[in-house]
């Protein structure tokens, strides 16, 4: 890999998500979909609209806060909206975006934050999903994932806290969802979508540095592998630089301890 | 008006009763009301049902004390410093019962109750093991268009304790920064207790209404207390203390090292 770490090359690959107009959400816990929503209004979606957990809307901070609900991100708001009010629009259809992150992801995309093991009786009690359940119902979400390794990776979640494709094809539909599902999953080794038809998630891009036999080693399920994979485009120098000044003391890292 | 000033223990112990379910203001380890928190704890509280969306160390606090025996929430963790371990252990040997939510549909329930509502409709959740395990959703057809909604049980608190910046001495509560959903638990709420970082004059109210968040029409009771919030932040006062939030996360590892942990910082009478 260049001079750049995996976090930086993340939220650029988070930040790539966002186009301009965007309506896009931001939650508690999300140092890199943070960044890269400050990043993809300083680029190339100076449209968009930064909605986050610090209950503003696009807040210009000098200095990214540890807690993605901190005071910093206060800073030059337009104004406040109690993220009960972003649900509302949600609830509408005019909220694009949320990125969301998981314990457990599988084939089709469905998130698990809440349990592992049986829900009753669970070998790990997890934080549970904040938002995931409700906005994975009716909207496009972005997943990300520090750690690309079989434990998170899984053929089946124990637990659907979020939903994805569900069991694939036109589960969503059937289920009453018919609206959103995950578009993208961003991991430390590469970049996924879902194949259209079965819903299957499928590779698109690899990061520089990693080869296609690690993905499949650390993915506990067959992925759709298309015959062209590219390699993940790295960050450019200003897309770094800018990373790097609005995050001096490595806020981007908090996922990689 | 009433005035209603009131030291932090008697709000307590006047306000907060055995078995009420009780709405906890603040988001993560923001403007969490953690002298509050401490206050219960030391008054020895039981069988609370503790009722909050994004929450951290005051949620795990409360249950390791064991003042809880209910949880309503869309997530309890301490952000990068790892899992809440008291909400944890209890929760994986049953000795509290879990109210698994996401964050619109407890928010949803709060609203319905400060609607005066039985349930509210919600668009979303389908689909999710979450609505399958909570016994307060439950899915229904709009009357009018069919469509498959969820419909949202009210959770009715009995007391919302809230940490905000300032008020007079009346109950005229002004938040600054980011509300969450303070205000809701407020209108939700038989009694609201809020600690704040000041006090300020009855005439400023008067002279600019439209800062006052929270009405005294809502509050059972104020508390002055400067640093409130502490270890969480207060928007324009104070930044949440990491190194003691970590010093927390530490402790909590395991229950010996959280009791020392409170006998240090809680139950010396410090903060």
């Amino acid at each position: 890999m260049g001079d750049y770490t995996i976090s930086e090359l993340m939220v650029v690959c988070l930040a790539r998500e966002i186009w301009d107009g965007a309506r896009v959400l931001q939650g508690l816990y999300s140092p890199l979909p943070m960044i890269a929503c400050l990043l993809a209004k300083n680029f190339h979606a100076p449209n968009m609209v930064y909605f986050n957990t610090a209950d503003t809307i696009d807040p210009q901070p000098k200095e990214v806060p540890f807690s993605t609900a901190g005071p910093a991100l206060q800073e030059r708001a337009v104004a406040y909206i109690p993220l009960w009010q972003t649900f509302d629009l949600a609830q509408q259809g005019k909220l694009d975006l949320i990125f969301l992150g998981a314990a457990q992801i599988d084939k089709y995309g469905n998130t698990n934050l809440s349990v592992i093991g049986p829900y009753e009786k669970p070998k790990v009690r997890l934080p549970a999903g904040a938002a995931s359940a409700h906005l994975c119902a009716i909207m496009d979400t972005v997943i990300w994932v520090p750690r690309h390794n079989p434990r998170v990776m899984v053929e089946k979640v124990d637990f659907i806290t979020g939903q994805g494709y569900l069991t694939g094809g036109d589960a969503r539909e059937k289920a009453g969802i018919p609206k959103g599902g995950p578009r993208k999953v961003v991991t430390n080794l590469c970049v996924l979508d879902f194949e259209p038809k079965t819903k299957a998630m499928r590779l698109v891009s690899v990061h520089p540095g990693v080869t296609l036999e690690e993905v499949k080693e650390n993915t506990g399920f067959d992925l759709v592998i298309p015959e062209n994979v590219e390699e993940t485009v790295p960050p450019s120098k200003e897309e770094l630089e800018f990373i790097r000044t609005i995050d001096p003391k490595g806020v981007r890292e908090l996922e990689f301890h | 008006m009433e005035e209603k000033l009131l030291g932090l223990q008697e709000a307590v112990s006047r306000y907060i009763h055995d078995g009420d379910v009780v709405a906890v203001g603040g988001v993560g380890r923001n403007r969490s009301p953690m002298a509050l928190v401490r206050e219960i704890i030391r008054q020895g509280k039981k069988n609370l049902h503790i009722v909050g969306r994004e929450k951290g160390m005051d949620f795990d606090m409360l249950i390791g004390a064991g003042c809880v025996s209910k949880v309503s929430f869309a997530l309890v963790s301490l952000e990068e410093f790892g899992l809440a371990m008291n909400f944890r252990r209890k929760a994986e040997k049953g000795e509290i019962e879990l109210d698994e939510h996401a964050c619109n549909s407890l928010i949803t329930a709060i609203r319905a109750a400060a609607m005066g509502l039985p349930f509210l409709p919600l668009r979303g959740m389908l689909g999710s093991d979450v609505l399958r395990v909570n016994k307060g959703l439950t899915e229904i057809k709009c009357p009018f268009t069919g469509e498959r909604l969820v419909a949202v049980k009210a959770i009715k608190p009995d007391v919302a304790i809230i940490h905000a910046h300032q008020a007079d001495k009346y109950g005229n509560v002004r938040l600054q920064g980011s509300p969450f959903e303070d205000i809701l638990k407020a209108r939700a709420a038989d009694r609201t207790i809020v600690t704040v970082e000041e006090i300020i004059d009855h005439e400023e109210i008067r002279s600019n209404p439209h800062l006052t968040s929270i009405p005294y029409i809502y509050v059972t009771a104020v508390a002055h207390v400067p640093q409130g919030a502490w270890p969480a932040s207060c928007d324009s006062y104070y930044d949440s203390d990491r190194d003691h939030i970590m010093e927390y996360a530490k402790a909590i590892k395991t229950p010996e090292g959280f009791q020392a942990y409170m006998e240090k910082y809680v139950f010396s009478g410090r903060k």
